[in-house]
């Protein structure tokens, strides 16, 4: 498949603000504030450090009226796509052969906590139907599409960590197909009380600092958001580069091979078991870097990395890193410069070997 | 849009109400044949007993994995076999996984759950079952398979989507093979979510049928071995049939009604057949989705009347339930099995034509003549998927 995606338009919502300005400015700051996550546990209430998205901004586009039933995860979704498609400069085009694509870790998980909510508390009799419409997996992108008028396919796939990499290649195929003249595609995962309690079960509390390139050091801090991207045919160009290649599979069976002195854009994030497998996999040649300080830890992390090499390649400069934390890789740490010509290549490593690369290279 | 390229079906798994395997769900479906009953394995405070369709087969794989997972891998072992495909043949080819499923997706343990808003600090079993039990990720673990993993959480189109996107995979050259298919387990979320929206039936289903109040859930999985021309040769497999087109499209219109002109349904069977290079007369038969609701028969059959007039059509929910996102992997499956046959079976529930539908489904089992049928999903957040499938080398 040799099909490029031009991204037209980018469209994020994180702990960083919303809109591109805002992780612009977040990206040149190199820091963006940590908030909170109130997580009940046996002991007495826990705040557990985390990236806090804030949806009201989605009032610039969306009447308050309409948003009466659309829960978090949604409006996260709906904010995001809005955004890419104002940035594209696109936010009155027809969207008759628009095609919108939703990736997602853990879909609309404090909805789906509701709709149990609604038995638990009244008996099975007393479910609640607007809970349990909008706690299926593809409600976001349902509200997506009606709310825009979209009709060409909608698609929500759920990959873990390897949402974004798996959604990109459909929406490749539906612009190779000519299925559609434009994707909106986005990833969007929320944060709630459970996965708060599943996070301090699992990894204890993180201390607030997150130092993704400290291989074996646990520094993860939960994030949520939604990062949109408005994907065309290579022939249109576009403002923020081009997707070059992605890439989806098992090392495995299919290992990895960069070029010499690639760079590497990681979707790092703190965990310590996804880090020492960044250690073991690249290259001492390659230089690498990772923004996930900007937007915490989510399955859907590689949307944020992409947005960062997105506005990278269209800024034609690649940013200062972060704080990363002592580099325990084999390689480099890759710097403020510009982005010249070579690829920008967003690799996320999951469980079990499973892999995603996104590259990404100026238009 | 243009016509495209079919890739080939060699081997197909599928267990559900009607049976373990392929072959004794179509001898169920043949003898007209269903057992839906309350469920048993969860209890329930409703004071009607809503029917379902469950597996009553030993799944493959232990608790380790949800019984989504396990439905999968038993559907993936049977295609597997069908399509003659040892780990040892996998090994070394670009395989992929794509998988559609609503409650293999879900964290939603109920009891975990109740424990958590208890403040009882429940342990982690239940939700590393969940990150262990992604349906498309387990099958791809358990054949050690390395190339592109997905699965389609688009409710219940998921399956239909699932075997179009893996087409596209095979065509597009990023696989060599792609097991596709969907799975979906019963469970209390779901029977109480339906039961709450007042769409299911309290009654055997029945779609198209005028007395038709709803839907009865079921359960199940079906996989399809899709292959590229060069492999299938390189081991010289006969195709059962090939995958000729695809057509997806959203209604945007309601989150769990579809359109009442069918927008969204006619554009992607225009589609289908479009990328098949196919007229509506060349179509044999239609495995429509006729879940029994009244909205979505009166819709479908609106639909059906108008883009294939004449063509006959038939739900097969009657003897599997609705089994959300599997549905559209099982009916493929059936829809491949009885263009092999030349006969559909009975449209299981319809005896009373309903004045507003236009068209009627079989009502009993009927020989049908042509090389191509339909299969197509309707789903919430208003999905519309339909596959185009050629007959194979006999």
């Amino acid at each position: 498949m040799t099909l490029r995606l031009a991204i037209q338009g980018v469209g994020a919502v994180g702990a960083f603000g919303s809109g591109t300005q805002a992780l612009r400015q977040a990206l040149c700051a190199g820091e963006v504030p940590v908030g909170t996550l109130q997580v009940p546990t046996a002991g007495g209430a826990l705040e557990l450090p985390a990236y806090r998205a804030d949806t009201e901004p989605l009032e610039e586009f969306v009447p308050t009226r309409a948003l009466r039933r659309i829960d978090h995860f949604s409006r996260l979704a709906l904010l995001g796509g809005y955004l890419a498609l104002q940035d594209a400069g696109r936010l009155e085009a027809d969207r008759s052969r628009l095609g919108v694509v939703i990736a997602t870790g853990y879909g609309a998980m404090q909805t789906t906590f509701a709709f149990l909510d609604s038995f638990l508390d009244g008996g099975d009799v007393c479910s609640s139907p607007t809970h349990f419409s909008n706690s299926v997996h593809n409600a976001a992108a349902a509200n997506l599409s009606i709310l825009l008028g979209a009709t060409g396919p909608s698609l929500t796939v759920s990959q873990f960590e390897l949402s974004v990499p798996t959604a990109l290649l459909t929406a490749r195929q539906w612009l190779a197909e000519g299925r559609v003249d434009a994707v909106l595609l986005g990833g969007v995962d929320e944060l709630g009380a459970v996965l708060g309690y599943c996070w301090q079960r699992f990894f204890g509390v993180p201390d607030g600092l997150l130092r993704p390139l400290e291989i074996g050091r646990q520094s993860a801090i939960p994030g949520e958001g939604a990062a949109f991207f408005l994907l065309t045919r290579e022939g249109e160009g576009g403002r923020h580069g081009l997707i070059e290649e992605v890439r989806q599979g098992n090392l495995g069976g299919r290992p990895l091979s960069f070029a010499a002195g690639s760079r590497l854009l990681l979707g790092a994030d703190g965990h310590r078991d996804c880090s020492t497998l960044y250690g073991g996999s690249l290259p001492v040649d390659a230089r690498a870097v990772s923004f996930s300080p900007l937007y915490g830890s989510l399955p859907v992390g590689p949307a944020f990395d992409l947005a960062v090499a997105a506005l990278a390649a269209g800024d034609n400069r690649l940013f200062t890193p972060p704080p990363q934390g002592a580099n325990g890789l084999p390689c480099a740490l890759l710097g403020a410069g510009p982005f010249g010509e070579g690829a920008l290549n967003c690799l996320k490593l999951g469980r079990h070997g499973d892999y995603g690369l996104i590259s990404v290279v100026r238009g | 849009m243009s016509s495209v390229v079919p890739v080939a079906v060699t081997g197909m798994g599928c267990l559900c109400a009607a049976g373990a395997d392929l072959p004794s769900c179509l001898e169920t479906l043949f003898r007209g044949e269903r057992h839906p009953q309350p469920p048993t394995r969860f209890g329930s405070g409703h004071p009607v007993r809503y029917p379902v369709f469950e597996v009553a087969a030993r799944l493959p794989g232990d608790d380790r994995f949800s019984r989504t997972a396990r439905l999968a891998l038993a559907a993936a072992r049977e295609a597997l076999a069908a399509a003659a495909l040892s780990p040892a043949e996998l090994a070394g080819k670009r395989v992929g996984v794509c998988f559609g499923t609503t409650v293999g997706s879900a964290m939603n343990n109920e009891e975990f759950y109740r424990q958590f808003r208890d403040g009882e600090h429940p342990e982690m079993d239940a939700i590393e079952r969940f990150l262990g039990s992604n349906p498309a990720s387990v099958v791809a673990r358990e054949y050690g398979l390395a190339g592109p993993c997905q699965t389609v959480v688009n409710a219940c189109s998921s399956g239909t989507d699932a075997v179009g996107i893996a087409a596209a995979w095979i065509r597009s050259g990023i696989c060599d093979i792609v097991l596709a298919g969907g799975a979906d387990e019963l469970c209390r979320v779901t029977y109480n979510g339906f039961i709450s929206l007042m769409i299911t039936d309290d009654t055997p289903v029945k779609p198209f049928d005028r007395r038709r109040k709803g839907l009865n859930l079921g359960e199940g999985a079906a996989v399809l071995v899709l292959e590229s021309e060069e492999v299938r040769h390189q081991r010289s497999r006969p195709a059962r049939a090939f995958v000729a087109g695809y057509g997806s499209a959203c209604d945007a219109h309601h989150l769990t009604a579809p359109h009442p002109e069918g927008t969204g349904l006619k554009r992607a069977l225009a589609e289908a057949l479009t990328q098949s290079g196919t007229s509506p007369a060349e179509i044999a038969f239609v495995n429509a989705h006729g879940t029994g609701t009244p909205d979505n028969d009166r819709v479908e059959s609106r639909v059906l009347a108008a883009v294939l007039p004449g063509v006959p059509f038939l739900s097969t929910k009657g003897y599997t339930g609705h089994t959300l996102g599997a549905a559209g992997a099982i009916e493929a499956a059936f829809t491949v099995a009885c263009l092999e046959r030349g006969e559909v079976p009975a449209n299981a529930g319809f005896a009373e034509a309903d004045p507003e539908l236009p068209v009627t489904p079989v009502r009993e089992a009927t020989a049908v003549s042509g090389r191509l049928a339909l299969s197509q999903s309707l789903a919430f957040g208003g999905n519309n998927a339909v596959v185009v499938f050629e007959r194979g080398e006999p």
